[in-house]
């Protein structure tokens, strides 16, 4: 199934588009979506490992706007936000 | 009573006076402002502007979460909250946050703006990306949010 990540932060370095899009296998999770993203990094950015920290460190916000815990099943075609640590103010 | 925006840099500025007629109550004795800008140094560089990026709709829940909280930790009565975070590029000095509050007493005002400030630091999904005089820019680090 597709799903388009939202970038945020540090994440819009992978793309200058504001989103990417992935594949994933049906009924993935949060999880699954994350090892989608290292996944996109070994492969877009040479394993890049500040990034990897980056993702590890996110989480993840769903269409409706919620906040998702890695348990989260992802729906097809789902747009889904990486919310990478964060420092406004 | 809060308002919450956050407001593009492309469209608008903050601009205190907006918190200045929000806050205004005859209920309230006292009115704080805090106002964060872009300063010129951080680690040993000279940074000549920020940009933010912002979640705009889980920045404004965010904010009304963060208010709802200081209701339940404080029950101040009658206090007022305007918060305004800026998103897109903006140059030094120029205002990034502004939380205006208004309560009965001194103390109570001084509490609820120093609460905000901090819940925001730790809750609120904005991102900060520094350019520097050599042309250069990164994204800060920040801080896994934290949820309730």
């Amino acid at each position: 199934m597709n799903i388009k990540l939202e970038l945020f932060g540090a994440s819009r370095d992978f793309s200058n588009e504001g989103f990417i899009n992935l594949n994933l296998k049906e009924k993935s999770t949060i999880r699954d979506l994350r090892t989608a993203i290292n996944k996109f990094i070994d492969t877009d950015f040479e394993g890049n490992k500040s990034y990897k920290k980056m993702v590890n460190s996110s989480t993840f916000c769903s269409e409706k706007d919620e906040m998702v815990s890695d348990n989260y099943k992802i729906l097809n075609n789902e747009k889904i936000a990486i919310i990478p640590p964060i420092g406004g103010g | 009573m809060l308002h919450a925006r956050v407001v593009d840099i492309a469209k608008e500025q903050i601009e205190l006076i907006k918190a200045e007629k929000f806050i205004a109550s005859s209920k309230c004795g006292a009115s704080i402002y805090f106002v964060g800008t872009v300063r010129d140094l951080n680690n040993d560089k000279k940074v000549i502007g920020m940009t933010y990026d912002s979640h705009d709709a889980l920045v404004i829940k965010s904010f009304e979460e963060i208010y709802q909280s200081s209701i339940k930790k404080f029950n101040f009565d009658n206090s007022v909250v305007f918060i305004e975070h800026i998103k897109g590029q903006i140059k030094l000095g120029e205002i990034s946050i502004l939380i205006g509050v208004a309560c009965k007493h001194r103390n109570q005002a001084y509490e609820l703006s120093r609460f905000f400030i901090e819940e925001i630091k730790k809750k609120t999904p904005i991102w900060k990306k520094e350019h520097y005089e050599d042309g250069d820019s990164e994204w800060l680090e920040g801080n896994p949010i934290q949820k309730d």
